[in-house]
């Protein structure tokens, strides 16, 4: 029971976040607070530099998209006006459930207010370069003065301690350097493949809801605040499997494998191309049983019969002919229905899916509503990506406290000055005039 | 360490995790917090154990590199959860259980299912969070699958690989990043929602059941791809080491004087321009980079200054060791990395200062492990601790029987 007495309905309730954060990998930590009923309040000010940058990134919703007339609400698809910073697809995918407000805090009576609003808040984010909230004044050791139960997290490359302390780092620098990079990809002397977008913008922000919700708790228990100095490329070693520890007890490098599975007997394993344009199939195959299972299905050609493919390790050691003479079969098969033949027959099997599989066709994810249609105030109603799992009693919602998608740049001004931090409507348009708000 | 630290945050806390790899994820992430953590294994292991590498060629289940990894600060306890004969033990452990994680394919989680809504029938307090493939519900929730047929359908492989040819045509397959991310994925999307069902169970009373999607938590994962393609209809399209784009980008991997490879790119930004130019000239590369006849030409064929200043820059990379370019480049600004292998950071000073690895005992060995440890600091110490090597099979069976008052003889009946 909460302190009214009134059962509690979200599990962060009550919970004030300050979030300085941009890019992806603080807004991702934030929104995930703001699915579970944490009021973040996500901090902007006016100046090109200093507005979130993913607010520039193509694409942005077409010209004719109002407020009332988003994608759910039947606006067609076009080319959107570049530089409006209200529009941006990526920016309202990443941002939805919070408040938006415009703080200048490289005035003083900026930083006036965020000390202020750091008295009563439960956390504060950002992931400005190492040192910079410290030159405002407004570093873990300023805030835990105003406010000794206060929560800090500050996510950056390689961290606020250690030797790089001034080092630069954006998700691609941190995953290159912590090897994430390196295992991806076909073997030497191919070059790695790498990731195709900033993973290290994401797993952080998912780190970093874990260990806010684990301060929080405490906080809300016993009082105590915390210092968090997140760094992006110890994520990526945390995410870089078996290969530290095989290097330390063989002595050998880390080598990759493309597609194949070296750490099981199974095989084949890879991606196979299907009919059409750049379209492919997974299929892993872990037993001879599922072997067996996929000759009949194709049906029983005689190059699969072959004594060199007639056990795992056997099919290992002859993978590269095996793998062309699979894809010589997938290339003439329509992927999905490929799929749904080898599915039937109890074969791991998977289209390599585009978005627009996903957000077109994909079954599953429609059964389990997994696109969430959030309205915006600008744009009208787009669908964003959901939350991973089902919860019984305080189930996720992407919406957050503001049943919105991203906030307009300074959109909650009035709402947050006004009615949390209690100044008047005068006082408010006077900071708004003199470059505060 | 400060009294911030969250590495005993979890500290009275009893998780009991029953299953497969993205349920060993999920622990071990709560592990780092200070929980004790029951792994529930069948007699003859949980399945990781057979996951290489291995540490000898004898590829015994004892010896699973990814059983390690995956499983350190755990206790285990054989016990068969599909007996008839397992409930008053299982029951006997859940009435002092915070958090049951259930992990594997469907038809053994939904198997299972029954039981623990039971015994959380009896323990209110109870969270109980299954991890499946596609969840619970759904028309794929049978589908079999691996974590490569995950990252395919999930869009993480659709966006990962290699440059198409001069004709634009692709003659390499997507790939999926090796490693297990979409146990990782799935994983850390449970261990945020067991955060959230503790923090809500302090205000309510009330435990849960949570059902997360790895196929789900997959999709999360890809960035740009998703809204790009709801606003736009365009699809983005894989390149070599670099983001996917719906057009391709320059291309740009080059190998260092020693052989590796080096993530460097230069922006149009002044301050870039400039390090670049210092590198040059540190290297004493002839150039015209910063004079008036290059601003002359960036006016007149942007297109022709951006390869010059290419030129230059696979000049620099290719004139210097990596680590030398990249404390160099670091020095002026430029968020430049080489592309290292894992390891190479086992000896790296700063993970060092930063107590990155955790250096854990393994007696049966006679020597300590590296562990990748943590992923922030509060100030001095690590927020995630591990301390223990991953667990023998059953080698707590009987300290956590005995707790809970069964014996082994009759732990099956």
């Amino acid at each position: 029971m909460s302190e009214n007495g009134a059962k509690a309905r979200r599990p962060l309730e009550g919970v004030r976040i300050l979030d300085l954060t941009w890019l992806q990998v603080g807004p991702q930590a934030t929104r995930l607070l703001a699915t579970f009923g944490a009021q973040v309040i996500r901090i902007e000010w006016r100046e090109h530099k200093a507005i979130d940058f993913i607010r520039y990134v193509p694409p942005f919703a077409p010209d004719n998209a109002t407020a009332d007339g988003g994608r759910s609400q039947g606006v067609t698809r076009g080319r959107g006006i570049r530089g409006n910073y209200n529009r941006s697809a990526y920016f309202n995918n990443t941002n939805p459930g919070k408040y938006g407000i415009t703080l200048n805090l490289n005035h003083p009576k900026g930083r006036d207010l965020l000390r202020q609003m750091a008295r009563d808040a439960n956390a504060i984010c950002e992931n400005f370069s190492p040192g910079q909230m410290d030159k405002w004044g407004l570093g873990y050791e300023d805030l835990r003065k105003i406010n000794p139960r206060i929560i800090y997290i500050q996510t950056t490359g390689l961290g606020k301690a250690g030797v790089y302390k001034d080092y630069v780092s954006y998700g691609p620098t941190a995953q290159a350097l912590s090897g994430l990079t390196y295992l991806s990809g076909l073997p030497e002397p191919r070059p790695p493949a790498g990731w195709g977008y900033s993973y290290l913008d994401h797993s952080p922000g998912y780190f970093g809801a874990i260990m806010l919700m684990a301060a929080i708790r405490r906080q809300r228990l016993e009082g105590a605040g915390c210092y968090i100095d997140m760094s992006q490329s110890e994520t990526g070693l945390m995410l870089s499997g078996t290969s530290t520890l095989e290097h330390q007890l063989t002595g050998k490098p880390t080598a990759r494998h493309g597609n194949r599975m070296p750490y099981r007997d199974w095989s084949p394993h890879g991606a196979y191309r299907c009919a059409g344009e750049d379209n492919w199939i997974a299929i892993s195959i872990q037993s001879d049983e599922q072997w067996r299972a996929l000759i009949e299905e194709m049906g029983k050609p005689a190059w699969a019969l072959d004594a060199r493919f007639a056990t795992a390790t056997s099919r290992q050691q002859n993978e590269d002919d095996l793998d062309a003479k699979l894809a010589a079969y997938t290339i003439g098969c329509e992927r999905y229905e490929l799929m749904d033949r080898l599915q039937a027959r109890g074969i791991p099997a998977g289209v390599v899916q585009k978005a627009s599989d996903r957000f077109d066709r994909d079954p599953q994810l429609k059964a389990r509503g997994y696109f969430v249609a959030l309205p915006h105030s600008d744009i009208g109603t787009w669908p964003v990506e959901g939350f991973p799992a089902k919860m019984s009693r305080s189930p996720a919602e992407v919406g957050g406290l503001t049943h919105r998608a991203a906030p307009k740049l300074g959109e909650d001004n009035e709402f947050v000055f006004g009615e949390l931090v209690g100044l008047s409507k005068e006082e408010i348009a006077a900071l708004t005039e003199e470059g505060v708000l | 360490m400060n009294d911030g630290n969250l590495s005993n945050s979890l500290a009275g806390f009893t998780i009991l995790e029953i299953g497969e790899q993205p349920g060993d994820y999920a622990a071990l992430l709560l592990a780092g917090l200070g929980p004790e953590i029951i792994k529930i294994e069948p007699p003859e292991g949980a399945e990781s154990r057979r996951i290489g590498p291995f540490a000898s060629d004898a590829r015994d289940p004892e010896e699973s590199l990814f059983f390690w990894r995956y499983n350190l600060n755990k206790k285990s306890v054989v016990l068969d959860v599909d007996a008839p004969g397992a409930e008053r033990t299982l029951a006997a452990l859940a009435s002092r259980a915070d958090i049951v994680l259930l992990s594997g394919e469907y038809e053994t989680v939904a198997r299972r299912q029954p039981l623990w809504q039971r015994l959380a029938a009896e323990n209110p307090r109870l969270i109980v969070c299954t991890i499946t493939p596609f969840g619970l519900d759904g028309p794929y929730r049978e589908l079999k699958t691996t974590d490569l047929v995950q990252m395919a359908l999930g869009g993480i492989m659709a966006v990962c690989g290699y440059d198409p040819d001069k004709d634009h045509e692709y003659d390499t397959p997507p790939i999926a990043p090796a490693m297990w991310h979409s146990f990782h994925l799935g994983g850390e999307y449970a261990a945020i929602a067991i955060m959230a069902a503790i923090n809500f169970r302090e205000l309510s009373g009330e435990g849960q059941f949570i059902d997360v999607s790895v196929h789900e938590a997959v999709n999360t994962c890809t960035e740009i791809a998703i809204p790009t393609y709801i606003y736009s209809g365009q699809v983005v399209l894989r390149q070599t080491a670099r983001h996917a784009a719906t057009i391709i980008t320059h291309a740009r991997l080059t190998e260092s004087a020693d052989g590796v490879y080096m993530l460097a790119s230069i922006s149009p930004f002044v301050r870039e321009q400039r390090a670049l130019t210092e590198l040059a000239d540190q290297l004493g590369i002839t150039h015209v980079l910063g004079t008036p006849e290059f601003t002359q030409l960036e006016k007149d064929d942007g297109g022709a200054a951006a390869l010059y200043r290419n030129d230059i820059l696979v000049q620099i990379i290719e004139g210097l060791k990596a680590d030398d370019l990249f404390h160099r480049a670091q020095a002026l600004g430029l968020a430049w990395s080489p592309i290292r292998r894992p390891e190479d950071n086992l000896s790296d000073p700063h993970f060092a200062a930063r107590h990155t690895f955790a250096e854990i005992d393994h007696p049966e060995l006679g020597r300590t492990i590296r562990y990748p440890g943590t992923v922030a600091s509060d100030g001095s110490a690590p927020h995630f601790l591990y301390t223990r090597r991953a667990p023998l099979l059953g080698e707590h069976t009987e300290e956590i029987l005995q707790r809970v008052g069964v014996s082994q003889a009759e732990k099956n009946l």
